[in-house]
């Protein structure tokens, strides 16, 4: 054992709204280079433990951690993880660049990082636009953008490909593949399932709350073998 | 701290939003001034006392209430466009955003303040001298008008932060801190020695107002609105710190 903790740890995580559990003794951990894909229905509980780790939301028990830390008592947080959690946090009026500028300044990160990640999603030229001008997936770049600020150890990102076209999906796999094989580590929630097949390396499905299979992606190496799987699992625990 | 403010700054830089408000404050103002400079008669505006009255009304009616409403907007948009969720991701120690938000939003309505004074001193007193009216207010009565007028809107706007940051919806906010402004504390005037001790009040003892109803010591005033901010101050901060972010 080396002592290093993981890059995210959690442990029997429960979030009860009432009396009802959305995230209900959930436990795993993601190490370093990894990208690790959840899956599940609607309503199965992934924006919520992405929250509860990101610290927007309290968990009702259990614990979740970055680096060894709940996420607010990160030093730097924006060092330690970047997140893309809806694709419309932003102020209609304010510039793309204007945006970056006012995160960047919160995180302690240069100005010269603002023009460098706005390239990095391909917004240079579209910087100064406001952002009501930008398409659905103009608007995930720029929370892309927004999550690099930082050059962060870990990625979370919520459903990313929405609003992507296919050369903006092409373009996102062979990113986070880079971001990983660079060290990075990467949770992404997603409910396209062929999506996920070709961007991770390991898979957790969720159904209502429960994660009922981590694997690693080799696994389903088969035609059609996760989407079957994902089915009879997510199926078996709503029926 | 320092990066917070920064970020604040630019947050009210970066969109329309201020200017709009400051503009549309300093037309009302106007309006409203030269409105009573030439609605009312003469026999109603001959006094010192008079002319003082009027002024400190409008002035302080008009901004505390912008001053609120920007207070509020500070907070309330962030939810409502989102950019609460990143804001909190780039700053986890929520006390610190709202400290942050309080700092530039007090400095926000001291700018309301004298936007809302400023303007009625000026657009005021050119109306009464252009109906013919001498001009009775002293130069003290200009200082305390601004200086109490600003040190008001600073405070009021701080209170209009807090209630937005406890109640969160940005209509519902406004609807709240309109309905007190506007219909509450009139209501109330009908019992002076209520009145005296609610915040619209006490912005006016501060700028200068002597009617019944408001307190007639201004440092007592400043001291009674300072609590009241500080108090819903710990009561968004302690808001804001417990509750999850959709």
């Amino acid at each position: 054992m080396s002592g290093i903790p993981p890059v995210v740890a959690i442990e029997r995580l429960t979030k009860r709204y009432s009396s009802r559990a959305v995230v209900d003794d959930l436990t795993f951990t993601l190490d370093e280079g990894q990208i690790a894909g959840f899956l599940g229905p609607n309503g199965a509980g992934k924006s919520t433990i992405l929250r509860l780790l990101l610290g927007l939301a309290a968990p009702s028990s259990g614990m979740a951690h970055i680096l060894g830390r709940p996420f607010a008592e990160l030093p730097e947080p924006a060092r330690a993880v970047g997140a893309v959690l809806e694709s419309g946090d932003f102020h209609p009026a304010r510039s793309g660049r204007d945006h970056l500028r006012v995160l960047a300044l919160a995180a302690g990160v240069g100005p010269a990082r603002v023009d460098g990640v706005l390239e990095t999603v391909k917004l240079t030229e579209a910087g100064g636009r406001p952002v009501r001008t930008y398409s659905l997936g103009m608007r995930q770049r720029l929370g892309l953008a927004a999550a690099l600020l930082g050059d962060p150890r870990l990625l979370v990102l919520d459903e990313p490909a929405n609003g992507l076209d296919p050369a903006g999906v092409h373009w996102l796999r062979g990113f986070l593949r880079a971001y990983a094989d660079q060290g990075g580590t990467v949770l992404v929630s997603s409910h396209l399932l062929g999506e996920v097949t070709q961007t991770v390396d390991r898979v957790l499905i969720l159904s209502r709350g429960r994660l009922v299979a981590d694997r690693p992606i080799a696994d389903f190496a088969q035609d059609d073998s996760l989407e079957s799987t994902y089915l009879a699992l997510t199926t078996a625990v709503t029926a | 701290m320092r990066r917070q403010l920064r970020s604040e700054f630019a947050k009210l830089t970066t969109t329309r939003t201020l200017a709009g408000v400051l503009a549309a404050l300093v037309g009302l103002a106007a309006l409203a001034v030269a409105l009573h400079a030439y609605g009312l008669s003469t026999s109603q505006l001959a006094t010192r006392s008079d002319q003082r009255g009027i002024f400190v009304d409008v002035a302080v009616n008009l901004g505390a209430l912008f001053a609120a409403l920007l207070g509020a907007l500070s907070i309330t948009s962030e939810i409502r466009t989102g950019t609460i969720r990143p804001t909190f991701l780039a700053t986890p120690r929520r006390k610190t955003v709202v400290q942050a938000k309080a700092v530039l939003v007090f400095a926000t309505g001291v700018l309301t303040g004298l936007a809302a004074t400023g303007t009625v001193a000026g657009a005021g007193t050119l109306a009464l001298d252009l109906r013919g009216i001498s001009v009775q207010l002293t130069v003290g009565d200009y200082v305390r008008l601004l200086s109490g007028g600003v040190l008001g809107g600073g405070l009021v706007a701080v209170i209009g932060l807090a209630v937005g940051a406890v109640i969160r919806g940005q209509i519902s906010s406004l609807v709240t801190l309109f309905t007190w402004l506007l219909f509450v504390e009139n209501l109330l005037s009908d019992l002076p020695k209520a009145h005296r001790f609610v915040p619209g009040a006490l912005a006016q003892a501060l700028a200068g107002g002597d009617r019944d109803g408001v307190l007639h010591t201004p440092a007592t005033a400043a001291l009674i609105l300072a609590a009241y901010t500080v108090v819903m101050l710990a009561a968004a901060s302690l808001a804001t710190s417990r509750g999850d972010v959709a």
